[in-house]
């Protein structure tokens, strides 16, 4: 992993098409500006573990009562 | 196709209910192909087997048919990426975290899984500025009356 160290105003270059800007500095946050092609998604790191954490708690639906009662659901 | 399944034992499985998700999914950056296993002939239910690990199967659901009220804009880069176009119209699914009780047990509303038919891909993709979440219970209404919809 690299770490760099950067100043407001100062960019880090990614690839060909992204570009990180650091816009802002208040006590423990930092504003940043992304500038990425439309194609790349970005998203909040906690957005994106709340979903890896459900499909790992959705997981392996072993063999409960519960999926029996389900097989009784037809489509309205 | 044949593929190991520790819920379904092993299973033939036709090529055509083969859907490759390209970067894997959310928690499972590697599992890139699932056999898609219908519950049921008439079952809004349907589960998503990885053809690579026996233990993983998530269910799914077909969400229209629960929550007619649910919907989501499908960006022009997330239909360019999976495929999908008003020719090829895309079928929706969302992914249920089962409960022992099933009064419990959610849908995650705010990451669909969209699946192109046509080429047999699927992405699971994360819904921007929406009020969903991952944790939507699947009957908010208590358990629906299962003889009076098996007619309808």
């Amino acid at each position: 992993m690299l770490a760099l160290t950067r100043r407001v105003g100062e960019r880090i270059v990614i690839g060909d098409n992204v570009v990180v800007t650091i816009v802002d500095i208040k006590g423990d946050s930092i504003r940043i500006a992304i500038d990425a092609p439309r194609e790349i998604k970005i998203y909040r790191g906690e957005i994106f573990d709340a979903i890896a954490a459900e499909n790992k708690q959705a997981a392996v639906p072993q063999a409960t009562a519960a999926l029996d009662i389900l097989k009784g659901i037809h489509k309205k | 196709m044949k593929i190991q399944s520790t819920r379904f034992g092993e299973l033939e499985v036709a090529a055509e209910h083969i859907l490759k998700f390209e970067q894997g999914i959310p928690g499972f950056p590697g599992e890139t192909e699932f056999a898609f296993l219908p519950y049921g002939s008439d079952s809004p239910f349907a589960f998503l087997q990885s053809t690579t690990d026996a233990d993983l199967a998530f269910l799914i659901v077909e969400p229209f048919s629960f929550l007619p009220e649910y919907t989501f804009e499908l960006t022009d880069e997330w239909s360019d990426q999976i495929g999908v176009s008003t020719d090829n119209p895309p079928q929706v699914f969302n992914i249920v975290s089962i409960k022992e009780s099933l009064n419990q047990s959610t849908v995650n509303l705010l990451a669909p899984v969209v699946v192109n038919w046509r080429d047999r891909k699927a992405k699971q993709i994360i819904l921007e500025k929406v009020e969903y979440t991952t944790k939507h219970l699947l009957f908010p209404n208590g358990l629906p009356d299962q003889t009076a919809q098996g007619g309808k």
